[in-house]
């Protein structure tokens, strides 16, 4: 067999990843008339099939707990995590990483959280506020229209607020609260914290073919029958319909190749079950590999003409990586105790959320950090029971074993609560990666060097976090059973650890500053696009997919506009 | 090669198709649907592990006096009562076998330390190992080592011990079957609707009132 393949076939547009960016690139683009080849390096999934949604614990593995092979748990749609053997990465002495990479079609989108909410004004032009971070080059009145079209198209449940800088969107109807929820919602009453309808990616009613919500709170699953958003579910399948889509899987693009005209011609990839080299050439290049895995393929890619890697004359592709900041508490409610039956599933999230309250403080400086978080909050009688079920039970009962622990564990289930921020991160120059040029992965593709560092204002942040959640435990007649102090830095999470990595491929008004121009193309080759979160400029604490989905559909809609006036 | 077609799931379908779709799910999810009968806890148990798949369970982790140890306390801690089965005959044996052999490490240490802690001790001072202790034997040697506050500080590694075992035994009950009905988790069951907080539920948390205005 030869070593390399030359694939016969030109296309129109080659989409690197079937994520939410590659997903909607493929959308949009099969809908204008391009013929499209979509590259995934994982391989087929289609939840229809394989999801293991109403699945019971005790018929799983461990029950569903989470294992090397399945680090988010059995059920979990997840083909994927932080390790995957034969695909390594490498993080600078003294700096702590964890790089998540779902290795399937649709990635991450199928076992997503389906949190979706607006990117604000002030969140597109961060520094002009606070002299912090950077400004994106785009407004928030540049990507509105995407956001009515996006919320449209895959739908999402909110209530209209009218609060200071969280949008509203185009909502369905939002599913009434949990009883839990209320409670908290009393409690956040008295603390001046608002706390209203969530903003998920579920239907709760029928909507382009796809039928409403059944509430079992299996989103992490990945809905069988699409009442929630994914990629393959609500893009791919309408873009395969149009005919103009190719889907190829465990295909690992190496790099993006470039002709003598300085133009990318096409990418280079390895056909993961043959370990064969194939490359296939394309008129238009679009990358959505994932921020960090975007990064790599650019950096990766070498040539006489781009010596620093492709798109990278002003040095910037590896540069600002953004995570976002999180920090945890338990509570336990006695209130929650003795309840009558009832079941709690609901959607698979939160029915209610705290957006980010603070921003008059703020702007006082009366805060010792400059950025925003949203609160999230689960517990009760929410979702299938799991391993760790009433562990530590001895806290609360005192011990024991009998009638007594048994019916002692009847009161207890139900009662507790755990509260999660969700922060913007502000880039600094020590988070970044960059080619560890010691390694390569088991495709011989150079691998990923993570630099990476919070900030001052992130950990204040954190501590913020942990004393306003313990606020909202005791203001609700709660005990506090789990938190964080300064010996752990508050609880701040690791950096990739909330899997909201992005920038890398930042975009800007200046080549000199920035790889990708105001419609995500790169300065140096007109005919390469980035539509995955590594342009993003800022990480607000507004979590990156619906964003992400906004920017890739303004993007697509560029390259069609462009490719029709033959400007490209 | 014909090219790979993802199946658009729920599209167009009616709901009567979809509630087809839903009954179809194959494995654990046919418990789902034996669940709104009206069989005792210990039927519903019976239609997931059959006495002869328990009986022929190998233990990976435990010899077989430790296996017999494990039935035994794991029965002592979740007893039977009018509302559901011990621990024992809930599975939970098998649960603590199989999470070991996945965790090892100081954990899987610890609780074999524990095991046979409970035999010299109970060879010490009743002459014969835990399993074979009487009922109130067996009692006089948990009460020393389930209450933490009240342990003598000598027992302190034997408490460790314990509540860890306690632990698995909880988990490994609140997680089968019997101990799912049991809580009850009333949950994993496909909705037409979403009915939000219920009446009696908003009573008991004093919400009543406010929801009924708002």
């Amino acid at each position: 067999m030869p070593q390399l393949i030359v694939s016969p076939d030109a296309y129109d547009v080659i989409i690197v990843g079937s994520g939410a960016g590659g997903g909607m690139a493929a959308y949009v683009l099969a809908n204008a008339g391009a013929k499209c080849l979509m590259l995934e390096a994982g391989s087929w999934f289609d939840a229809a099939r394989d999801s293991k949604w109403l699945e019971w614990g005790y018929g799983a593995p461990h029950r569903g707990a989470p294992t090397p092979e399945h680090p988010l748990g059995y059920f979990s749609a997840t083909v994927g995590g932080w390790e995957i053997e034969g695909e390594p990465y490498t993080s600078a002495s003294g700096n702590d990483w964890m790089w998540f990479r779902s290795r399937m079609l649709g990635g991450r989108t199928n076992a997503w959280g389906r949190i979706s909410l607006r990117n604000g004004p002030y969140d597109f032009k961060p520094y002009s506020r606070d002299g912090k971070g950077f400004d994106w080059p785009i407004s928030y009145d540049d990507l509105a229209p995407y956001y009515d079209k996006v919320e449209e198209l895959i739908g999402v449940f909110g209530s209209h607020e009218g609060l200071e800088n969280c949008p509203d969107g185009k909502f369905l109807p939002p599913p009434g609260p949990r009883c839990y929820e209320l409670l908290i919602q009393k409690a956040c009453g008295k603390l001046g914290i608002p706390c209203v309808p969530s903003r998920l990616a579920i239907l709760t009613r029928p909507l382009n073919g796809r039928p409403p919500c059944h509430y079992v709170a299996q989103c992490s699953r990945c809905c069988r029958l699409s009442s929630n958003f994914s990629s393959p579910a609500v893009l791919l399948v309408p873009a395969q319909a149009t005919g103009n889509l190719e889907i190829r899987c465990d295909a690992m693009v190496r790099e993006v190749l470039v002709g003598p005209d300085g133009r990318a011609s096409g990418v280079s990839y390895i056909d993961k079950k043959t370990r064969q080299e194939v490359q296939v050439h394309g008129k238009v290049i679009v990358l959505a590999a994932s921020a960090c895995e975007t990064a790599r393929l650019l950096l990766n890619s070498r040539s006489r003409q781009f010596p620093k890697g492709l798109a990278n004359s002003s040095g910037m592709v590896g540069k600002y990586v953004m995570d976002t900041v999180m920090s945890d508490v338990k509570g336990l409610l006695p209130s929650l105790m003795d309840l009558p039956p009832h079941n709690e599933d609901g959607v698979g999230g939160m029915h209610l959320y705290m957006p980010w309250w603070n921003y008059e403080k703020q702007s006082r400086h009366e805060l010792p950090f400059s950025r925003g978080y949203h609160i999230e909050f689960g517990g009760g009688r929410r979702g299938v029971p799991e391993p760790g079920l009433l562990s530590g039970s001895q806290r609360f009962l005192g011990g024991g074993y009998g009638l007594g622990l048994k019916q002692g564990c009847r009161k207890l289930y139900g009662s507790f609560l755990d509260f999660h921020g969700r922060g913007e991160m502000i880039p600094n120059d020590e988070s970044y990666c960059e080619i560890d040029s010691g390694v390569v992965d088991q495709w011989g593709i150079p691998v990923l060097k993570f630099h990476f560092k919070w900030g001052e204002d992130e950990i204040r942040m954190a501590r913020h976090m942990q004393e306003t959640f313990q606020e909202i435990v005791r203001a609700a007649g709660g005990e506090v059973v789990q938190s964080a102090g300064p010996e752990e830095r508050w609880g701040i999470s690791r950096g990739g650890e909330c899997i909201h990595e992005v920038g890398g491929v930042r975009m800007g008004n200046d080549r000199r500053t920035s790889a990708l121009n105001p419609y995500c193309q790169a300065w140096d080759c007109k005919n390469l696009f980035v539509a995955d979160g590594a342009p993003f400029v800022s990480n607000a604490d507004k979590n990156p997919t619906l964003t992400i989905l906004a920017l890739a559909w303004r993007t697509s809609e560029y390259i069609a506009d462009k490719v029709r006036k033959q400007n490209i | 090669m014909e090219p790979k077609k993802l199946l658009s799931r729920g599209a167009h379908l009616p709901r009567r198709e979809i509630l087809r779709l839903m009954t179809a799910i194959p494995a654990g999810a046919l418990f789902s649907a034996a669940r709104s009968t009206t069989a005792t806890p210990k039927e519903l148990a019976a239609e997931l592990i059959s006495p002869e798949v328990a009986a022929s369970y190998q233990p990976k982790i435990f010899n077989p006096h430790e296996w017999k140890t494990v039935h035994t306390l794991s029965g002592l801690i979740i007893p039977a009562d009018e509302r559901s089965e011990s621990a024992t005959a809930a599975g939970v044996p098998e649960f603590i076998d199989d999470w070991l052999d996945l965790q090892r490490g100081d954990l899987l240490a610890t609780i074999r330390g524990g095991l046979a802690w409970l035999d010299i001790e109970c060879n010490r001072l009743f002459g014969t190992d835990f399993i074979a202790s009487t009922a109130g034997q067996q009692e006089q040697i948990l009460d020393r080592i389930a209450y933490p506050k009240n342990a003598a500080p000598e027992d302190t590694s034997v408490v460790a011990f314990f509540n860890h075992f306690r632990d698995l035994v909880v988990s490994g009950f609140f997680t089968s079957a019997t101990g799912i009905k049991d809580l009850p988790y009333l949950g994993n069951e496909p909705q037409s609707d979403w009915q939000g907080c219920p009446a009696p539920v908003l009573a008991k948390l004093g919400l009543l009132a406010e929801r009924t205005k708002s």
